[in-house]
């Protein structure tokens, strides 16, 4: 129970630390204005984004009862962009946590054993950060096939090796560290080493590398579904892009375009502040740069 | 077309000269003398008449066609504009040739062929480098060559050409499928200069001749080449065609110049050139300002047409379409779906009118046979099943069923529909389906695969990985080959038959159908053979797309519409008769 | 016996990219195994083909071995630098690839020089004023750059310069059919050119202003500076002499890492503006689902950037001799 509280209190800390960057508040703030729109979608003046409308309102621009005009089955954008970010969100902390998963587990193995397990499964992470990003995300998606599952994987195949580096710097740092040297001497097993000790003290690093994963995955969503390797039978903002492109009524509605590229980059951008500020923050001293 | 018209009026005028012949028995007496005058006058009145006829049905014919009566300018240069991923990257005879969109009317500017499908309304066969043919029993063929065709490089067109040809193009790329002149090992023989006689595997009929849609290859180049033609680059693309290829850059475009030695006279135009345009919107903003004349394929989509629309210098040609969609049923798979009864209720769930109304803005027409209303072996008579929700309903409750936990959802009728990713029209037209249906109870999930992986799954039924597959094709007005579709595994038509239909009567209708030497009884076989497939459903034929092509009219006039618009694989007219206004 | 000394170094990062290239040879033979159903079927859409043609193609592609024997037969055609053959245009795989080089070339190399330029001067301000307003503007600009994806900037860039102001080009590399020769082509080429080299340049660009200018503000807190500075040096020359040609290091190095990250940027922007580059090929040979073609370009793009870290660690060897012992050990 205390350590829960610890903990608590230890993030909250953090928390209150990210206010005082000014890029950590704005990022927060946009992590919460797409947060709260995906929760509430239904509540947005929407309607199903998915679903046809009548010939008469086939791509007509904006107005008052589609706040971003129509596409060309008369379907809301404005839906679609709100029920876009469900998407994104979904794909960008599935992505997330399936890397941190990985990840965390080959650092906090070949850190804390070491060894030849550790020159193996390095060899093998210096290998994945080796390849060229977007082309082994379009090579995977196009064997896989279309669906955002297979986007989620194929981020995490490609983010995995830059999570586990980190871990496995942090487990080294920390395992020369008193208080695991003291554990070890008591008995402790390696699994509660890992779980108890190691563990609580990465978390904060991994936060700031999950931020960045969910622009990953942002991107990815967007970039891979603007390639055609996308699902069309989800409405996202890759997908509204590249109807849009092959539509060729992306002059004649460029209402249909904006939106899904402002929400992308808006996304991206905010979560890239929200990075920018975790690592900042994690640096030595800047609590004293601060003056707190 | 000129040549046409000219043996137009030869014929009238030698009617007439007949008729006066026939008309007078040999004078005896002076009144008869007199009388006879006095006819040979009335005659002589009627045959100016007659003259001044001829001219005007000329004048009439020749505005009909869209030539005026006075000399046509020659020169101009022609710009086409093709998506990016439809180009040419290379000069290959490959299949590329049949399955691009800028390869497929590519080729028959830079090659003539034995004979040609001729435009709309009548697409008749008109001879081309072969003057006339003959067979029997439509396996063995002898073509008869023109005499004063030569090549780009300046060599005769021989019937050593054509005989290299008929033998190995077949081979050059296996991806590049001909039926037609897959012949008898030796059979090819070459009887003179400009004869040539070939036995085929099996008969083709006599409906239309052997060697549809082949380029005739210069054998003096090629033949080095026979094992591997693929091995050849073909970078100076010799034909004997009226256009000669003067610059080729991969992937951007194909710059075309006039054959000033063209056995037909040299076409109007100077110069063609084929661009590609990256994206849908790049193409359409060229044509408004003017860089491109005419998109090369299929024409815009139905969203951009009314940008077009008014425009000046501008004309949008709106013409039927060449594609026909359908659905096609899986019938291997144990689902509901082998019950006739759940196919016709979804044909009378669609409302094709909306689709038509939603996915095209009203530009296309609905369909009901893989042959077109407007070709003559239509059947007329075949079930339309139109829109009809209560009798959908019907059927699906008279046949047993029911939705019994009340969920609107019908128990057991949940299929999965089955499009390709990156068919824009298809996806739209399969949404709306799945809309409508919902409405009778049939539970439709789309699953949207790429295409090689559409067509792989539904060219094998068998593998039980599709139900309801959204398809298309082009059949042409030679549409033969469309039936195979129907042809059942048992009668060998594995790899085609998409809906694992089997009907002993259909296979038996086809066979004689292909053989058949009779015009008339050919059709009734057709006749036949389209209402067992529209009363037993294997494939639910839906529309068929209008083209709509915005082109030019500022420097040019006489684009040639044939069903599928002004360019297309049955339709090079437009570049042969296109010419400066 | 280690290998000493420079010679010893770069042996070994040869060594270990030799290893790479090949684990990728391997990583990429599976991959393509992968796939669902038989390819050779795919490449036919049409079902007129026959029992017999199918099997001629099947040996023609060498699939009818076992998975073994494919694999031998894949090693043994590569180090004869045979990439297979592609399904969509039916030549070398190789050869298709080459005839794209170049075009790439020419917008990469323009787009890196002229990000790598800007980049460094702006990261090397924002580093020298940090924690001024224009420091503030450079950061906050540099960041938001780096977050819009290339192709949405370049859709954007067409949108407004290409479509409504009709200024620039709607893609392609040259004015088709034009006839130009000589110094009209290149400046055919030239104005092709503007609108993709901006979008990639516009994303790179944040990249190196953030590095350059982190590596800055490490080098400004060391003693040499503050000497420097003691000394009563002008401000400009210690950032000439001193600051920056410390600071660019660390930049040489991200630039070979950058690589696999700049070859993002040439497919999104290629494709945007149909540029005939291998990006563009990349996109055309995912719509046509030619895998021989996306499995050459894989590799060819794997390889150029494990190839661009061999060159970059050994200049940084070369010039930095403390790095060959901390990277030896």
């Amino acid at each position: 129970m205390s350590t829960v509280r610890r903990r608590l209190t230890e993030a909250w800390g953090f928390f209150q630390l990210l206010l005082t960057h000014r890029m950590g508040v704005l990022g927060l703030s946009v992590f919460a204005l797409f947060a709260i729109i995906a929760l509430f979608a239904p509540f947005l003046h929407t309607v199903d984004p998915g679903k046809s409308g009548v010939v008469e309102n086939i791509l007509i621009p904006p107005n008052s009862q589609f706040w971003l005009g129509t596409d060309d089955l008369a379907r809301d954008i404005w839906s679609q962009v709100i029920y876009g970010s469900r998407i994104s969100l979904l794909i960008g902390f599935l992505a997330t946590i399936l890397t941190i998963f990985v990840g965390s587990l080959v650092g906090l193995i070949s850190g804390f054993y070491g060894g030849k397990i550790e020159e193996v499964l390095m060899r093998i992470t210096d290998f994945f950060m080796m390849l060229p990003q977007l082309p082994l995300m379009i090579v995977l998606a196009a064997v896989l096939g279309p669906s955002i599952w297979n986007i989620v994987f194929v981020v995490s195949i490609v983010s995995w090796p830059f999570a586990a580096r980190i871990v496995r710097s942090q487990v080294l740092s920390l395992k020369e560290r008193a208080f695991v040297e003291a554990s070890r001497c008591i008995g402790a097993s390696d699994s509660f080493l890992i779980f108890s000790e190691i563990m609580p003290n990465v978390v904060p690093l991994m936060f700031a590398e999950a931020v960045l994963i969910v622009t990953e995955a942002v991107y990815a969503e967007a970039v891979l579904s603007f390639l055609g390797l996308g699902d069309p039978t989800t409405v996202s903002w890759g997908m509204m892009l590249h109807f849009a492109f092959e539509s060729g009524a992306m002059v004649k509605a460029p209402w249909w375009v904006v939106p899904p590229i402002v929400s992308i980059v808006v996304l991206i951008l905010g979560f890239t502040f929200l990075g920018t500020a975790v690592s900042d923050v994690l640096k030595p001293g800047y609590k004293e740069k601060r003056g707190l | 077309m000129r040549t046409k018209k000219g043996l137009l009026s030869l014929l009238v005028v030698a009617l007439l000269a007949l008729s006066l012949v026939t008309a007078c028995p040999a004078p005896t007496t002076t009144e008869e003398v007199e009388q006879l005058n006095a006819t040979i006058a009335d005659l002589e009145a009627q045959l100016a008449a007659a003259n001044a006829t001829i001219v005007d049905l000329e004048a009439q014919l020749a505005a009909a066609m869209g030539e005026p009566a006075e000399e046509i300018a020659y020169g101009g240069r022609l710009d086409v504009g093709f998506t990016a991923g439809e180009g040419l990257e290379t000069l290959l005879c490959d299949s590329n040739w049949q399955y691009t969109e800028m390869g497929c009317v590519f080729w028959p500017l830079v090659y003539d062929q034995l004979w040609i499908m001729g435009p709309a309304p009548d697409y008749e066969v008109l001879p081309m480098l072969a003057t006339s043919w003959e067979t029997e029993d439509g396996i063995t063929w002898t073509f008869y060559l023109r005499e004063d065709a030569v090549f780009h490089d300046g060599v005769p067109v021989t019937a050593e050409d054509v005989a290299f040809t008929i033998e190995n193009l077949p081979n050059a790329d296996p991806a590049w499928a001909f039926t037609d002149i897959i012949t008898e090992p030796g059979s090819v023989k070459v009887i003179d200069d400009y004869t040539v006689e070939f036995t085929l595997e099996q008969s083709i009929g006599t409906r239309w001749p052997a060697a549809y849609w082949a380029p005739i290859l210069p054998k003096h180049i090629w033949e080095p080449y026979t094992d591997d033609m693929l091995s050849f680059s073909n970078d100076e693309a010799i034909g004997s065609g009226p256009y000669k290829l003067k610059e080729f850059k991969a992937a951007q475009y194909v710059w075309f110049e006039a054959n000033e030695d063209y056995w037909g006279g040299r076409p109007y135009l100077d110069e063609v050139v084929f661009r590609t345009y990256g994206s849908e919107d790049a193409q359409y903003m060229a044509l408004k300002s003017g860089e491109a004349d005419m998109i090369g394929y299929l024409g815009c989509s139905a969203v951009a047409a009314e940008d077009f629309i008014g425009l000046e210098d501008m004309e949008v040609i709106v013409s039927p379409g060449i594609g026909l969609q359908w659905l096609s049923f899986n019938l291997y798979k144990d689902t509901p779906l082998q019950d006739l009864e759940v196919r016709k209720a979804i044909m009378y769930g669609i409302d094709r009118d909306r689709v038509i109304e939603m996915a095209f803005l009203g530009y296309a027409q609905t369909a009901d046979s893989f042959i077109y209303p407007e070709v003559a072996e239509h059947n007329p008579n075949l079930p339309q099943y139109a829109y009809d929700v209560d009798l959908a309903n019907e059927i699906l409750d008279n046949a047993g069923y029911l939705d019994s936990d009340g969920d609107g959802m019908r128990d057991d009728l949940t299929f999965e529909l089955l499009a390709p990713s990156d068919w824009t029209d298809e996806l739209k037209a399969a949404t709306l389906i799945k809309e409508q249906l919902a409405e009778i109870g049939i539970d439709i999930s789309l699953t949207v695969l790429d295409l090689d992986t559409y067509y792989e799954y539904i060219y094998t039924p068998e593998e039980e990985e599709y139900e309801i597959a959204i398809a298309t094709e082009e059949p042409g007005p030679h549409g033969e080959w469309m039936w195979e579709f129907c042809r059942s595994y048992e009668a060998g038509g594995e790899g085609w038959n998409t809906a694992y239909w089997a009907n002993p009567d259909f296979d038996e209708a086809l066979d004689a159908m292909l053989a058949e030497v009779d015009v008339e009884q050919r059709t009734a076989y057709l006749y036949e053979m389209q209402m067992l497939m529209a009363e037993d459903l294997p494939y639910g034929v839906l529309y068929r797309p209008d083209l709509i092509n915005p082109v030019r009219t500022d420097e040019f006039e006489g684009y040639v519409e044939t069903m599928g618009g002004i360019s297309t694989w049955i339709n090079p007219w437009t570049y042969f008769e296109l010419h400066l206004k | 016996m280690p290998l000493k000394g420079f010679a010893g170094f770069a042996t070994r990062k040869a060594l270990a990219a030799v290893t790479t290239i090949f684990a990728i040879i391997c990583l990429n033979f599976l991959i393509f195994r992968l796939l669902p159903g038989d390819p050779i079927r795919m490449m036919f859409r049409d079902p007129r083909v026959s029992a017999e043609q199918l099997q001629l193609m099947t040996e023609k592609f060498g699939l009818d071995k076992p998975l073994w024997g494919q694999f031998l037969a894949y090693l043994q055609a590569l180090f004869q630098g045979d990439l297979g053959i592609s399904f969509w245009q039916k030549r070398a795989v190789l050869e298709v690839i080459a005839d794209r080089i170049p075009q790439t070339l020419l917008l990469v190399v323009t787009a890196l020089t002229i990000a790598i330029i800007l980049g460094i001067l702006l990261g090397a301000i924002s580093g020298w004023k940090s924690g001024t307003r224009l420091d503030t503007f450079i950061l906050t600009a540099s960041l938001s750059m780096y977050s819009i994806p290339a192709f949405s900037l370049g859709i954007i860039l067409m949108l407004i310069f290409a479509f409504y102001l009709s200024i620039f080009p709607l893609g392609g590399i040259s004015t088709p059919a034009s006839g130009f020769t000589g110094l009209g082509y290149w400046r055919d080429v030239l104005w092709h050119m503007f609108l993709p080299t901006i979008s990639i340049v516009f994303w790179y660009i944040g990249e190196y202003v953030l590095l350059t200018r982190s590596s800055m503000l490490d080098t400004l807190d060391q003693d040499y500076i503050t000497t420097a500075r003691a000394k009563g040096l002008k401000e400009f020359a210690i950032l000439r002499n001193h600051a920056l040609r410390n600071a660019l290091l660390p930049v040489v190095t991200a630039t070979g890492i950058n690589l696999a990250f700049a070859v993002a940027g040439i497919i999104e922007v290629e494709t945007v503006f149909s540029w005939p580059g291998i990006g563009r090929l990349v996109y055309d040979a995912v719509m046509k689902r030619d895998y021989p073609l996306l499995q050459g370009t894989f590799l060819v793009f794997a390889v150029a950037v494990v190839l661009a870290n061999l060159v970059v660690d050994l200049i940084y060897g070369f010039i930095d001799p403390r790095i060959k012992v901390g990277k030896a050990e």
